[in-house]
């Protein structure tokens, strides 16, 4: 794992996110430092998995998506004239809610895929088959069928392939969209160590429902909430100890206490 | 050891005596009913089916859904009898045309048939002398020189119809539609005029023009609908990788849409393979081999079928009826490869150790 690329820190200024004519997040202040776990917990519906998606240029894909602010990797915009689109993916790798392995390869090409896709040279593919895979704790699972095609695995073990994919990239910042709704207890916890263990060579940004989740991952909880019909926006911001035990806005108090949402 | 009897696999599926009894009667009363009548007031045979015996029939079975499950199973058994009366009436027809094809085509149907061409072949020479070669190297030819010029049109299409976020996609759809809809003869006629006023002899190429237009909207649409079935998370998947838009289609979406793309192949293949219009307005007929398709003549099976079809002399109907049967069987060899082609790829990758998958 000498290869691999140092973490970077993360911060968005300012960002707010429209959807045609309506606005749907307004001005997002959020720093991930390097190496951190960031939460971002809040019911549902108050821009969570949007903001998530300008962290790495996704949301632009969407159809009349609208966006202003800036977000910050290492200090530079990645909304800047030196940046497009796909070098900031290439760096700052992303897993999905729902696993969304390429059905028509085997395991061993998934996790290349990415390698061929942005058009990289691949040395010694083995070596980056069975290190993403044992960084995403699933190599003793898969290491004799990576000729498999990658749907004949469970739930469970697709996202964690998924979450192996973005690690053959070696990103410096990864951002995960409720990588746990559809799994069973088994299967978070197991993508609950890894998310801990790759702290220590990456920046995790993870959107979740799971209040316990959060306090169990992450070292930092931003708060998201929308009011009726008005944009969302973080309501608080701390350390992740701070926010579930001594929040200092009410609302964030009877979220995480389960009044409501 | 004594195991207990092994119970019904399908207990769902049992039925008592007296609903058995009921069943059978329905089934029979109608038909023996409409024989009946059929056989003493001499009525039409075919009237009979759908005038009496389809409403009898109707009747029968919602009488026996009413007793076995009130209201309810009268809409049930309605349903079951129309579907399978239907469902009947096509397999009939598209039997009895593939029946009588062979039937009638294989008097023709011989080695020679297929390998020779028609040159020193008049109205009434036997069968032992003769056959479709040309033709069959004729539409070939055409129909693939058509084929691998819309292939890359239709599919790019497809692609800008699907992946693009153009304002004029909408435009281009209604006109692909449009153009669907265009009756063939008339794009035989656009060509054949097109190379009147520029002074272009006829030939397998103008019938390869005129061909494409019918074939392109096939494609498209078709090749469209395949690739708008795979799941924009995969794109997401792929660009999130870091993907340019082309490497995430060509390496993820692509794979993903193969099948369909194959199918709407063959549809645009099998839409063209048949048209006799546009070729007998195109391309000028000829009764020796040709490789030629840019100049000269040229014979297709086609009009092939058509110039023999009307012929009063015996060998001549068979000729075309043999035609015919060529045809059909090209069609299903090319249809029955493309699918072998397509399927043994994913075969080669399938999982070893199979499991459950969502």
């Amino acid at each position: 794992m000498n290869s691999l690329t140092k973490a970077s820190t993360l911060s968005s200024e300012n960002i707010s996110v429209w959807f045609g004519q309506r606005q749907v997040l307004s001005d997002v202040n959020l720093v991930f430092p390097a190496n951190k776990v960031t939460a971002l917990i809040g019911p549902s519906g108050c821009g969570k998995s949007t903001f998530i998606r300008t962290l790495n240029r996704m949301h632009e894909l969407i159809p009349g998506a609208g966006l202003a602010g800036s977000v910050y990797l290492d200090g530079e915009d990645i909304y800047g004239e030196e940046f497009d689109a796909v070098s900031v993916r290439i760096k700052i790798g992303m897993v999905f809610q729902k696993p969304n392995p390429f059905p028509t390869m085997t395991i061993r090409d998934n996790i290349l895929s990415g390698l061929r896709l942005s058009g990289r040279k691949i040395e010694s593919a083995d070596e980056v088959v069975e290190t993403s895979l044992r960084r995403a704790s699933i190599w003793n699972e898969v290491k004799d069928r990576l000729n498999d095609q990658a749907i004949s695995l469970s739930g469970g073990q697709q996202q964690r392939l998924c979450i192996a994919r973005s690690l053959a990239m070696n990103p410096q910042v990864l951002l995960m969209d409720e990588p746990c709704s559809a799994l069973d207890p088994g299967s978070t916890r197991r993508i609950e160590e890894t998310i801990k263990e790759l702290s220590s060579s990456m920046t995790i940004v993870i959107v979740t429902h799971n209040m316990q989740q959060a306090q169990r991952v992450s070292d930092q909880t931003a708060f998201f909430l929308a009011d009726d019909n008005t944009p969302g926006g973080v309501v608080e911001f701390g350390a992740t100890e701070q926010i579930f035990n001594g929040p200092i806005d009410q609302r964030t108090n009877d979220y995480v206490n389960g009044h409501f949402g | 050891m004594s195991f207990a009897p092994r119970p019904s696999v399908q207990p769902w599926a049992r039925v008592n005596k007296s609903r058995k009894s009921q069943i059978f009667l329905a089934s029979v009363l109608p038909l023996t009913l409409s024989a009946l009548i059929v056989f003493f007031t001499g009525l039409d045979q075919n009237l009979a089916l759908v005038g009496v015996f389809l409403p009898l029939q109707l009747v029968a079975a919602s009488l026996v859904g009413f007793l076995a499950f009130g209201r309810r199973g009268v809409g049930d058994s309605f349903l079951i009898v129309l579907v399978v009366f239907l469902s009947t009436f096509v397999l009939v027809l598209l039997v009895s045309v593939v029946a009588s094809l062979v039937s009638q085509g294989a008097k023709a149907f011989s080695w020679t048939f297929l390998s020779q061409n028609n040159i020193y072949v008049s109205n009434t020479t036997s069968l032992d002398f003769g056959g479709v070669g040309h033709a069959v190297i004729g539409t070939l030819m055409i129909v693939g020189l058509t084929t691998i010029v819309t292939v890359p049109l239709g599919l790019a299409m497809a692609v800008y119809l699907t992946q693009s976020q153009s304002k004029t996609k909408g435009l281009v759809r209604t006109l692909t539609q449009a153009i669907s809809g265009l009756p063939s003869v008339v794009a035989g006629l656009f060509i054949m005029s097109l190379a009147l006023t520029l002074g272009w002899e006829r030939s397998g190429l103008l019938g390869s023009m005129a061909l494409l237009p019918l074939m392109l909207p096939t494609v498209a649409r078709v090749a469209e609908e395949a690739l708008r079935l795979v799941p924009v998370d995969l794109r997401y998947a792929a660009l999130a990788l870091g993907a340019p838009n082309y490497r995430a289609f060509f390496q993820v979406i692509l794979p993903a849409a193969k099948s369909g793309l194959v199918t709407a192949i063959l549809l645009g293949v099998a839409r063209i393979i048949g048209e006799t219009a546009p070729l007998l307005l195109t391309v000028p007929i000829n009764n020796g081999t040709s490789w030629n398709i840019f100049s000269g003549n040229m014979m297709t099976l086609p009009a092939y079928i058509y110039g023999y079809l009307a012929s009063v002399f015996e060998p001549s109907q068979n000729r075309a009826w043999g035609a015919a049967l060529v045809l059909m069987i090209l069609v299903a060899l090319l249809f029955g490869a493309t699918r072998l082609l397509s399927r043994s790829k994913s075969l080669k990758s399938k999982p070893t150790k199979q499991k459950a998958s969502k």
